[in-house]
């Protein structure tokens, strides 16, 4: 009997014991810890749990239980390293909290589970380097230009040596001597607080005035080119340089050819509206070198997609280290959160509700957007071995043989059965954007069109029957459907091309494709007659049925 | 205990108790048949008549470059259209072994949660799953599709756009 | 008028009875007074609603650790402990998806104690479902359900039944990915009668799977509606029809005797050491008889010393060490490991694998094979046959004693062998070469439901255990053979489904060869 006594004391204590450690184990939190070091305005800061919450931004972030100095009004406490206050911002953290922006795990008072490293919590924050991602929860850069664009009009920023007097992203500005703030306002928000349209004046009247000083010194007079490029500049600042940036290489890469963000764009790969925030639980880390974060995921698919997700139909982008990362970043912005109204930022409501866009509307940058990807930065064509051959739209050749019409044309009703879409759709093109885009190749190709042509040929398509077979449907199929080279009997090609573009075609060829030209004999062939080029476009355009 | 009519009783004897006793018996199975009664109104209760689930009928426009054998997978839908030759037609990605989400993929669908699979037209390819997957009714709109999760139709049934 | 020398009657009255009002509240309360002596223990005893489920004295046999292993007061100890911290945690739980998510993540993360008090509810709960399980089969092993315990056999059944289910309706409860594709799973096995009806061609008049899906979740899916239902079930329904058949259960041990014991008990034990105090002296007080509740005639009279002790304190010792023992094993699971909460619900991804908790996934391993042979055919026959046993085998030897009956240790070592030994060759076979849609792929659906590992399995240990019969002539060798060996097949499933299952419910070696995601 007396056995059941030793049992009873012997777990009794043990329990005991167990209780307390577990009462010391909440005594030793972390956020204890390091409440405990902080010193405030009056001595030692209250040690408790701290929070900050917003209920329309449905946020509750703890993370102040740790970083304090960033706890509404307690901005002053000293100690360690992490009671650092947040850098200045638009936004003031003690209202819209953490999580908002840095991602992570806002009800979490540890610092592995906060910063969402754990398993299992989908939103991890986001990496400091690529802090600016966070923007992208909720606002929506508009008429971002593409790359080239870009860094033109930031080099001419700063040829002209503006950040002499003007701060713009921390950088450059001088101090007035003699007190009075800066030379000149901060530039950094010019493209969200907007700007005096009128400043190129009103800075000529001034230097003009002045005697001595900066003014007469360092002010001269810009051309009508360089204003453009610096008032694009500042419509860009928008207190994110590194996302503009980010979003100006997205906008080179024709990535929106067949992607879709934000309603615009192409459906060939996955909508990627939302993409930053792809759960990295269920991403696939096996071919991953190292980590597993989303932006290694995202960085290493940009190098090889195949090689991270195995059925990937898109093609490496070929880019360097920096505009990979500048890429990861913009991807990892493309996130989203309910805002009730009276959040949503100017810009992502113009976005949404009056369809501004989020890229530029000149030619450049819109070919940037959609074309590059499979046509080529320079309109060049591309061919992936083994795969699919995007024709040489900027080149001259074909560029002098077609007119505007047939360019329109191609780009709104696309090449049904072929890679190319038709863009005339939602979330694709509008009419004033192709237009820009032809305009576009125009320039690249440095042709203009030929006259609208309404000749016909008048040969029996009966006729070509023989010279198709023998010279043609090596490369474009028996039937026009196309192989090498493109299809012929496409229903929407043969609509727009008109005869001559189709004759002119066949007998100059064009220069750097396969396609040579017919008129002039090769050595495994003879020229053909007129007579002959006639009758195989004739037999072409039969595909067309009915109408002709 | 049988109630002879004029048999002395003694109050020491137990209370005689009727064999038929037509009040009794009446008052209890009334009683019964009552709470019967409520049991089974209760029962329903929990029986909801209607569900506050999202429609089944949806309607979804397809990528123009949709290949033929590539599924297509609306947002927060369990269904996969597809497009060949011959139509149009969509597969519920519901398992039908235990409910998990199939996932589409180039032999056709696999479950993840026993490891069923599936062909590409939804006949089961190895178990545990019973059945074929469900083909849903789908239906040419105004440049679109109207697809129904909630109705089958027989496997190979094809809409053309 | 000067003042009276000594208070009016009345008031020193009032004076006095407020002096003694303590003491006399514990009196009215504790009519017996102290319990010092044995008889004041006994009326302390049978006088307290809550002790009285105990009898006065209580065997000695019955306080021999190896009797009962106290598995059935453990049992008690865990479900006390989750209800305590159950209820703690309904201060703080939400009832609705998202909500609930992000109240177990505060539970968690910021309520002072709430990730210990959440552990310990996670671990009690756990406990309590291996502590059953063992107490089952300790009673099976002593044979202790033979007269007169047949029926508390099946409120024990009823028990393990609810048990269970209080266990998978708090795993819907936290709302993470893990609870959505658990319950959604659990919901289609509840569903799977289909299976047979579709494969008839009833289900479209008669769906008895249909309807037990929708009455579960109260809609087609998995959504508010579910969570409400499970968390209705989880701390109204169930704790209630729990603690009705605990109490039968325990009433009934009191009833049929205390814990069964060898015909020849007292004999083994011998004289108890010491001296004895008997109770029942040659002139009792009252006998029983005479009161005509109980059956049987006076426990003692005549018989002079005998082998029972004053249960308090005696058998209170015991029952406090099991409750504090188990005490001291969920505290320190609870502090060694944190219950797990993966990702909020996402009812477009399914969780890979998607893993119901451990005790279930020897069924989901059969389930992998047919949803309704493992998910209601073999359960419904576990237990039809379990609650057979107490009918089928009448015998009388070897009650109350381990392994008792004909055969005894010997069937149970043999038993092992040929348990272990089916369920690991035909789990080895179907990991190996499949199963026979993988070989015949137009077969029907009913040759699978009525030929699969599961079937098989079954059919094995019930042709063996009919040899067992036959070759020992009783039944409780029998019985013997057929338990041994479910409980062998539910260790081995268990253990693939949990250790050796990996994505897409493919076998792995171990989970570091599973594909990295």
């Amino acid at each position: 009997m007396e056995k059941n006594k030793y049992l009873l004391l012997a777990s009794s204590l043990g329990a005991l014991l167990l209780l307390i450690v577990a009462a010391q184990d909440s005594f030793r939190k972390p956020w204890r810890q390091i409440q405990s070091s902080g010193r405030g305005d009056e001595g030692p800061i209250p040690v408790q749990l701290r929070q900050i919450t917003n209920a329309n931004l449905r946020v509750g972030d703890r993370c102040v239980s740790c970083h304090v100095s960033m706890a509404p009004g307690e901005q002053s406490v000293a100690g360690a390293a992490i009671f650092t206050a947040h850098k200045p911002v638009v936004h003031d953290p003690a209202e819209y909290g953490c999580t908002v922006c840095h991602g992570g795990q806002g009800s979490a008072t540890e610092e592995a589970d906060a910063h969402g490293a754990v398993h299992f919590w989908p939103e991890p924050m986001i990496p400091v380097r690529f802090a600016e991602a966070g923007c992208g929860t909720c606002h929506a850069a508009l008429q971002v230009p593409n790359r080239e664009i870009f860094q033109r009009a930031r080099l001419t920023f700063e040829r002209l040596d503006c950040a002499a007097c003007h701060r713009v992203d921390g950088r450059g500005g001088t101090i007035r001597p003699g007190g009075g703030g800066m030379e000149g306002p901060n530039l950094s928000r010019a493209g969200i607080a907007g700007y005096d349209k009128g400043w190129y004046e009103k800075h000529v009247t001034k230097a003009a005035k002045e005697q001595s000083g900066p003014w007469k010194t360092s002010f001269g007079t810009i051309d009508g080119a360089d204003l453009e490029s610096v008032a694009l500049y500042l419509s860009t600042r928008v207190a994110a340089p590194a996302l503009i940036e980010a979003k100006a290489t997205f906008h080179s890469f024709g990535c929106l050819g067949c992607h879709r963000v934000s309603g615009a764009g192409g459906d060939e790969g996955p909508d990627l509206s939302r993409a930053g925030e792809k759960d990295p639980g269920q991403a696939d880390f096996t071919h991953v070198a190292e980590g597993n974060g989303l932006d290694r995921w995202i960085a290493e698919h940009f190098r090889s997609p195949v090689a991270v997700v195995a059925t990937s139909q898109m093609p490496p982008v070929a880019a360097s280290q920096r505009e990979i990362d500048l890429l990861t970043l913009y991807v990892l912005s493309l996130r989203r959160r309910e805002l009730p109204g009276a959040y949503v930022p100017r810009d992502r409501m113009q976005a949404t509700r009056f369809g501004q866009r989020e890229f530029a509307s000149d030619g450049a940058t819109l070919f940037g957007a959609f074309c590059a990807g499979c046509h080529g930065p320079e309109g060049k064509g591309k061919h992936a071995v083994g795969g699919t051959t995007f024709p040489a739209i900027a080149n001259p050749d074909f560029l002098g043989l077609v007119g505007d019409r047939f360019l329109k044309e191609t780009i709104r009703q696309g090449r049904p059965g072929r890679r190319m879409p038709g863009w005339a759709k939602e979330g694709g093109l509008r009419e004033e954007e192709i237009d820009r885009i032809v305009a576009h190749l125009r320039e690249l190709g440095g042709t203009e069109g030929p006259a609208e042509d309404k000749w016909t040929v008048s040969s029996k398509p009966e006729s070509g029957r023989d010279v198709y077979a023998a010279n043609c449907s090596g490369c474009h199929g028996a039937k026009g459907e196309g192989g090498k080279g493109p299809a012929l009997s496409n229903r929407v090609f043969l609509e727009i091309a008109s005869d001559k573009y189709l004759l002119e075609t066949v007998s100059r060829g064009r220069r750097g494709t396969a396609m040579a030209g017919f008129q002039e004999p090769s050595p495994t062939r003879r020229a053909l007659a007129r007579s002959e080029m006639e009758s195989a476009v004739a037999y072409i355009r039969a595909w067309q049925g009915g109408k002709k | 205990m049988t109630v002879m009519p004029g048999t002395p009783q003694s109050r020491l004897d137990p209370e005689p108790m009727p064999r038929r006793d037509l009040l009794g018996l009446a008052s209890l199975w009334s009683a019964a048949s009552a709470l019967l009664f409520a049991l089974l109104g209760a029962m329903r209760l929990p029986n909801a008549a209607i569900v506050a689930a999202p429609s089944k009928s949806f309607g979804v426009t397809l990528p123009e470059s949709l290949p033929a054998g590539e599924a297509f997978v609306p947002p927060n839908r369990a269904v996969a259209i597809f497009r060949d030759s011959e139509g149009v037609y969509a597969v519920s990605t519901i398992c039908t072994h235990l409910g998990c989400v199939v996932k589409p993929n180039a032999e056709g669908f696999e479950c993840p949660c026993h490891g069923s699979r599936f062909k590409p037209d939804g006949a089961v390819a190895k178990g545990p799953a019973p059945l074929p997957l469900q083909w849903l009714k789908v239906k040419a709109t105004n440049g679109g599709f109207q697809v129904d999760e909630g109705k089958t139709v027989p496997a190979g049934t094809r809409v053309k756009a | 008028m000067s003042a009276p020398a000594t208070p009016p009657p009345a008031l020193q009255e009032l004076k006095d009875n407020l002096r003694a009002a303590p003491r006399r509240i514990f009196e009215t309360a504790f009519r017996s007074g102290k319990p010092t002596t044995d008889r004041t223990r006994s009326t302390f005893i049978f006088s307290n609603v809550f002790l009285h489920l105990h009898s006065v004295r209580v065997h000695r046999w019955t306080l021999r650790w190896s009797t009962s292993m106290g598995l059935g007061i453990a049992t008690t100890a865990a479900f006390l402990l989750t209800l305590i911290t159950g209820i703690l945690l309904m201060f703080y739980y939400k009832p609705y998806p998202e909500a609930a998510y992000q109240s177990i993540k505060d539970i968690h993360f910021v309520v002072p104690t709430g990730r210990f008090i959440r552990n310990i509810h996670r671990w009690a709960a756990n406990v309590m479902v291996v502590t059953v399980i063992l107490h089952m089969a300790r009673t099976f092993y002593t044979a202790s359900y033979r007269r007169p315990r047949e029926f508390n056999w099946l409120i024990g059944m009823g028990l393990l039944a609810v048990t269970l289910g209080l266990s998978f309706t708090g795993y819907l409860l936290p709302w993470d990915q893990l609870a959505y594709w658990a319950i959604t799973i659990g919901a289609n096995i509840a569903q799977s009668p289909r299976e047979v009806t579709d494969a008839v061609g009833i289900t479209g008049w008669f769906d008895p799977g249909g309807m037990q899906k929708f009455l579960l979740l109260g809609s087609d899916s998995v959504g508010p509606e579910a969570l409400i239902r499970f968390y209705l079930l989880h701390v109204m329904i169930l704790p209630l029809a729990l603690m009705a058949l605990m109490s039968v259960h325990f009433w009934r041990i009191r009833k049929d005797g205390g814990l069964a014991r060898p015909a020849d008990a007292d004999q083994r034990l011998g004289n108890p050491p010491g001296p004895v105090y008997p109770v029942f002296t040659e002139a009792p007080m009252k006998t029983y008889s005479l009161a005509a509740i109980v059956r049987g005639r006076t426990p003692a009279v005549g018989k002079g010393p005998e082998n029972t002790v004053p249960s308090m304190p005696h058998l209170f010792y015991a029952e406090l060490g099991v409750f504090m023992l188990t005490t001291l094993v969920c505290l320190a699971l609870a502090l060694i490991s944190d219950a797990p909460l993966k990702e909020l619900a996402n009812p477009s991804v399914p969780e890979n694998p998607a893993k119901a908790p451990w005790y279930f996934l020897g069924l989901q391993e059969l389930v992998s094979f047919s949803a309704f042979v493992g998910g209601i055919g073999i359960p419904l026959l576990v237990l039809a046959g379990l609650g057979l046993i107490p009918y089928l085998d009448r015998e009388e030897t070897g009650t109350g004693e381990w392994f008792g009956g004909p055969g005894g240790r010997y069937v149970v070592r043999q038993a092992l062998l040929v348990g272990f030994g089916a369920s690991l060759a035909i789990e080895a076979f179907a990991i190996r070469f499949g199963w026979i849609r993988e070989w015949y792929l137009a077969v029907p659906q009913l040759v699978v439901t009525i030929l699969n590992p599961g079937t098989i399995l079954a059919a094995v240990y019930g042709l063996y255990s009919v040899w067992l019969v036959k070759r020992y002539r009783s039944t409780r060798a029998g019985a013997l053979g057929l338990f041994t060996c479910f409980l062998c097949g539910f260790l081995v499933l268990t253990a693939i489904g949990t250790y050796f299952r990996g994505p897409n419910w493919v076998f792995y070696w171990s989970p570091g060869d599973w594909p990295r995601h």
